[in-house]
């Protein structure tokens, strides 16, 4: 139906409404120019779609996690579209599209069947990258992707049709016209209304300078799933240097100097044309920047484009040799046997009194060598990777004086006696990488189920935000029970606190809510333990003490490894035994790959245990420096932020069992310290909602009354019709009075 | 019967006190939509529809591990077994021309504990004695469907063909694959019904949504018995269900005194299956068509496969066939008129009065109950015919 919010005409492609979705696009309205910070329950994907059309914002940028999220939005899409087709009769040219990597993209036969990412974008590259066409030319034995030059002679001129296209589609698309739907897509980003894809096009500074660069600045850009948004901006700016990379980067290093030396015989002019181009400078990207066409790269900051290449690593050799001898210096850093922990400017001091390298050149690293790669034609982009990785690194150091820590370990902490020198090139600020974004465009929304405590977001990413809201849920039924168990029959109390974890009645204890739960909760139970170590540990230690055998007599047990494949295996058969009534348990691994992307809704998970407290591991150096940062920069306390981590992602974890308001689920927090009012108050407000003092510190015997009891009363017949005018809305009961003002507690002013 | 009406009525005022209840919205609010599916079950198939007479119905209990939980009092069997007595005999006593047989399922095996028959007697010295085994290991929901279907795919068409599941395990461990089962089950027009002891699974979902069953848990023990006796009424007949005329002998019960010099003692053919009832007597039922005896009505004729019934059991069955309309409800406030109660004479003092809509008369929400539940005609609709 069609609904008017404050004077905007929005077409909702559904029958009835939940009353948040209602709230949702009423604050999305009052704010769609700046930045907002929300924290919905329900994917609102179709509000903010709504949102983009009748306003004519002239592109809509939805960044989502995993490639099934992405699918999900644009299936919601492809409703709303045909909704509005069939409302207002005009078919409009409309076009909206998901973009993936290469792996999920590729249609080539020989390519495609590849298993890694990397793989498929190096044999890509290979059969893509202009000199290779240009040998082509000449030499026609030199194989091409037909796919690509198809593309490439027609594909631009004609622009694809508008429609909604998600990745099959645009596979389809690609093969009926035999154009290459990887390079399709990411043309027709340009000027597609809607694009999907991860937050890593926008967020790294890789991929993002490629794909996302010539995005208009009027779009609208949304974050959803946006409650690990930071650890992502951190992620894409930090750098691994491991000796494994080193010696990689050294037959790299080898490889270019042959090919210069060959290029030198050959055709020495094209050496000199590049050096006169570096002369010139970088003018050409400065140019682009200040017409704002482009999202600037943080790699590179703007004094850079100002200036030329410096003199010293000018010309091709000068340049090797000069990474050759940082290349060194790196090597004799990670020949250490203590660890060092250094800031930017300590690094750069030191490297030019052992190496005389200048912080300049250094600064210039990354596009110096991109130069160069192309200049020297070099077909497999994929094996240049290592080096590629530490002239980024190189540019970085010598850019950020703040905001990033040099941490080198000889070892690992677990493995004291195994060398293993790791270069961490950690990125402490996760404002440096968001903050393009955020400077480029008009809207920013940031919004997830579980973004929690809301003020701390801001802080972290350095913005101001114009709205903030967090919405409960209005539910027909109370279809979630959160239960926070602290002690077993025993009265021992349940902690996975470090001092205890290793303590026989904390394991018997926690064994023994696993088999009670097991056997009162139908089909499926995912359990989460803080860590792989903490739940090898707890396994081994109830398979001796037999308890895992009376597990395995209600329900079969699947556990999730650090083996993708593995874990895959295991899920699969996982849903199999609660499809047909087996039942299962699922051991998995909070901050794992299950608890991150993966939804159990129904059957699938009846019940979310979450054993202890999912606290990070602190020991960790990069961890602390980055704390450090927080408290000297932020002026967040340690302890604050520790345990907003730790509970964004317990709270990730329970709400894997509730997808929608037909759902229930049992969510069970199995660890006394959850009762405390500083991890409580961190739990999304949805879930806060119904933790009653009844539900606080209970014993095993009470949880399994209490759980029986709820699984009863939901196990009970409910009807839509149930929900209508409660949760559930229709036009008329949306327009009446009273349930207007309802709506307007539902949005929680933060 | 009595007994069940004394349950909607407290139902009745356990809403009324859990509506002022502010804290407790939950379960005030579930119980809110039970009394609306309650109220609604009462009302919902009136109307003209075709109603399944001739039920063939295979109760299949649960006897694993699981039952020996005891959240119902002494525990889940026993409970179990005592309501099953009551609902045998309930059931015989709404459809007398129809047939039962109980299965039960433990240690992944699936044992008939009677076959089809139409006599609750039997089933009921079943009942009592199965009261004594023990509960062990796992039930096998595949195997005692399969047993169930063995049985009843031999039947003929025109008759509803049913199973009952008491499932109180949350696991059952099957030799095949499931699915299959329930598409055959489908294809043979078999209706699955599960009442869950213990929790939604979704494997019985599964199973009553593609076979057009019902699928309930329950809450406590007078739950359970309501909605056992939810399947002590006839389900509506499935469009596709062939229509038949069927052979049915009415014998009439002869009286012979041992005076009388032709009546000649004998046994009846219900003696070749057990010994317990006396042998040699002078009257009972003579089969119209093969003059074999049985002492007892319905039952289907050892010698001549011919129905025999009596007149009373069809006519018991009768009012299924044309319910009584629904009284309306309306709110107290709103009824202008004397304030007291057609059938029980007392005031009305309930929130809201029902009104039967063919003769116009109030009665109070007890009498709804009693009239719809139990006698099934309207007494001032009665009254008004015999004045006219």
């Amino acid at each position: 139906f069609r609904l008017n919010i404050e004077g905007l005409l929005v077409y909702f492609p559904y029958d009835y409404i939940y009353p948040e979705q209602y709230s949702y696009m009423l604050e999305l309205k009052r704010t769609l120019d700046a930045k907002v910070c929300y924290n919905p329950f329900i994917k609102l994907i179709s509000s903010c779609m709504q949102y983009a059309y009748p306003l004519e914002v002239t592109k809509l940028v939805y960044c989502s996690r995993t490639v099934p999220e992405i699918e999900k939005v644009v299936e919601e899409l492809r409703k709303l579209m045909d909704y509005y087709a069939k409302q207002t009769g005009v078919k409009n040219d409309f076009l909206a599209l998901a973009l993936s990597s290469r792996k999920n993209l590729c249609i080539h036969p020989e390519v495609s069947s590849l298993r890694f990412g990397k793989e498929v974008d190096g044999k890509c590259h290979s059969l893509t990258a202009s000199y290779i066409r240009a040998q082509h030319h000449s030499n026609p034995s030199q194989p091409v992707c037909q796919f690509f030059e198809e593309f490439d002679a027609v594909g631009r001129q004609v622009p694809i049709p508008p429609g909604i296209y998600n990745l099959d589609d645009l596979k389809d698309f690609g093969r009926r016209k035999g154009w290459c739907p990887y390079f399709l897509a990411r043309y027709a980003i340009l000027h597609a209304n809607i694009v999907v894809y991860s937050y890593h096009y926008l967020l790294d500074p890789k991929i993002a300078d490629l794909v996302s660069k010539e995005l208009a600045k009027k779009s609208v850009v949304v974050f959803d799933e946006a409650h690990n948004i930071d650890n992502v901006c951190i992620d894409s700016m930090s750098v691994n240097i491991t000796r494994r990379t080193l010696d990689r980067c050294q037959t790299n290093v080898e490889t270019l100097q042959n090919t210069i030396s060959r290029i030198k015989e050959t055709d020495a002019a094209k050496l000199r044309e590049e050096y006169r181009r570096l002369v010139e400078g970088l003018k050409e990207a400065n140019v682009a920047r200040e017409t704002d066409i482009y999202l600037s790269n943080p790699v590179l900051p703007d004094e850079i484009l100002q200036e030329a290449v410096p003199g010293s690593i000018r010309t091709a050799e000068h340049f090797v040799g000069f990474i050759k001898r940082f290349l060194e210096y790196l090597k004799a850093r990670l020949r250490i046997h203590h660890v060092v922990q250094e800031s930017a400017p300590q690094f750069l001091k030191d490297i030019y009194e052992k190496v005389c390298i200048d912080r300049k050149p250094l600064r210039f690293c990354a596009e110096r060598l991109r130069s160069l790669l192309r200049t020297l034609e070099i077909a497999d982009i994929a094996d240049f990777s290592a080096i590629t990785l530490i002239s980024h690194f190189a540019t970085l150091v010598s850019t950020y004086s703040k905001g990033f820590t040099i941490i080198i370990e000889p070892f690992e902490d677990r493995t004291p006696t195994i060398a293993n020198p790791v270069l961490h090139f950690s990125c402490m600020d996760p404002s440096i990488a968001i903050k393009p974004v955020f400077g480029r465009f008009q809207s920013v929304i940031i919004t997830s189920g579980t973004l929690s405590p809301l003020d701390i977001y801001p802080r972290i990413l350095d913005f101001r935000p114009v709205t903030m809201a967090s919405f409960t849920m209005t539910l027909a039924r109370t279809c979630l029970c959160p239960l926070i168990v602290g002690r077993g029959n025993d009265q021992v109390a349940m902690t996975s606190k470090f001092e205890t974890r290793e303590d026989f009645a904390v394991i018997r204890n926690y064994g023994n809510l696993l088999l009670e739960m097991s056997a009162i909760v139908p089909d499926g139970i995912v359990a989460f333990f803080t860590s792989y170590i903490y739940m090898e540990n707890i396994v081994a230690s109830w398979y001796e003490q037999g308890i895992l055998e009376n597990i395995q007599r209600n329900k079969l047990i699947f556990i999730e490894t650090q083996d993708a494949a593995e874990t895959s295996m295991a899920l699969e058969k996982y849903q199999e035994a609660c499809e047909n009534g087996r039942g299962a348990i699922l051991l998995s691994v909070a901050r794992g790959k299950v608890s991150e992307g993966i939804d159990f809704v129904h059957h699938f998970g009846r019940a979310v245990i979450m054993f202890g407290v999912p606290y990070v591991y602190t020991q960790s150096r990069i961890l602390k420096a980055r704390l450090e940062y927080l408290r000297d920069q932020f002026q967040i306390r340690e302890n604050d932020f520790l345990t907003f981590d730790a509970m964004r992602h317990a709270a990730q974890c329970v709400g894997r069992a509730i997808r929608g308001k037909t759902d229930y689920g049992l969510m069970i927090f199995a660890d006394k310290r959850y009762a405390r009012a500083d991890k409580r108050g961190k739990l999304p407000r949805w879930i806060q909602e119904h933790l009653t003092d009844g539900s606080l510190n209970l014993t095993i015997d009470e949880t399994v009354q209490l759980s029986k009891h709820f699984l009863r009363q939901m196990a009970q017949p409910f009807r839509r019709e149930d929900q209508l005018g409660l949760s559930l809305l229709t036009l008329e009961q949306l327009q009446s009075e009273d349930m207007l003002q309802k709506i307007a507690q539902i949005a929680q002013q933060a | 019967m009595r007994t069940r009406y004394n349950e909607l009525l407290t139902c009745f005022s356990l809403r009324e006190v859990l509506k002022e209840d502010e804290s407790g919205s939950l379960k005030a609010t579930v119980d809110d939509i039970l009394f609306q599916a309650k109220r609604k079950r009462v009302f919902e198939g009136h109307g003209q529809v075709r109603l399944g007479m001739m039920r063939h119905l295979f109760v299949i209990i649960d006897s694993s591990r699981s039952m020996e939980d005891q959240d119902l009092k002494p525990n889940r069997l026993t409970s179990t077994l005592k309501l099953m007595e009551f609902f045998v005999e309930e059931y015989f006593d709404q459809n007398p021309i129809s047939q039962i047989g109980i299965i039960t399922t433990k240690n992944k095996r699936a044992e008939k504990l009677t076959d089809l028959a139409g006599n609750p007697k039997k089933h009921i010295a079943a009942l009592k004695k199965a009261v004594d085994g023990t509960c062990v290991g796992e039930p096998s929901l595949y195997n005692s469907l399969n047993v169930a279907m063995q049985t009843l795919k031999h039947m003929p068409a025109h008759t509803s063909k049913e199973i009952l599941v008491i499932f109180s395990s949350l696991t059952t461990c099957d030799p095949a694959n499931i699915y299959e089962l329930i598409k055959t089950l489908n294809a043979l027009k078999i209706r699955v019904s599960v009442i869950g002891l213990s929790a939604e699974v979704r494997v019985c979902t599964i199973l009553t949504r593609e076979t057009g069953g019902s699928y309930n848990v329950i809450l406590d023990e007078s739950h359970f018995k309501e909605l056992l006796m939810l399947h002590v009424k006839p389900p509506p007949a499935s469009s596709s269900s062939e229509c038949s005329l069927i052979r049915m002998g009415f014998p009439q019960h002869v009286i012979a005194s041992i005076s009388d010099q032709d009546a000649k003692p004998s046994f009846s053919m219900s003696h070749l299956d057990s010994t317990s009832e006396p042998g040699l007597t002078l009257g009972g039922y003579f089969c119209p068509q093969c003059r074999a005896k049985y002492t007892e009505l319905p039952v289907e004729c050892k010698v001549c496969g011919l129905t025999l019934v009596s007149a009373p059991h069809l006519a018991r069955s009768f009012h299924h066939l044309f319910p009584l309309e629904a009284f309306q409800e309306t709110p107290l406030e709103e009824y202008e008129g004397e304030r007291f109660c057609e059938a029980c004479q007392g005031e009305l003092k309930d929130k809201s009065i029902f009104t039967c809509q063919a003769c116009k008369k109030v009665f109070c929400v007890e009498c709804d109950l009693f009239i719809h539940d139990t006698l099934h005609c309207c007494p001032g609709c009665m009254q008004t015919d015999r004045t006219s």
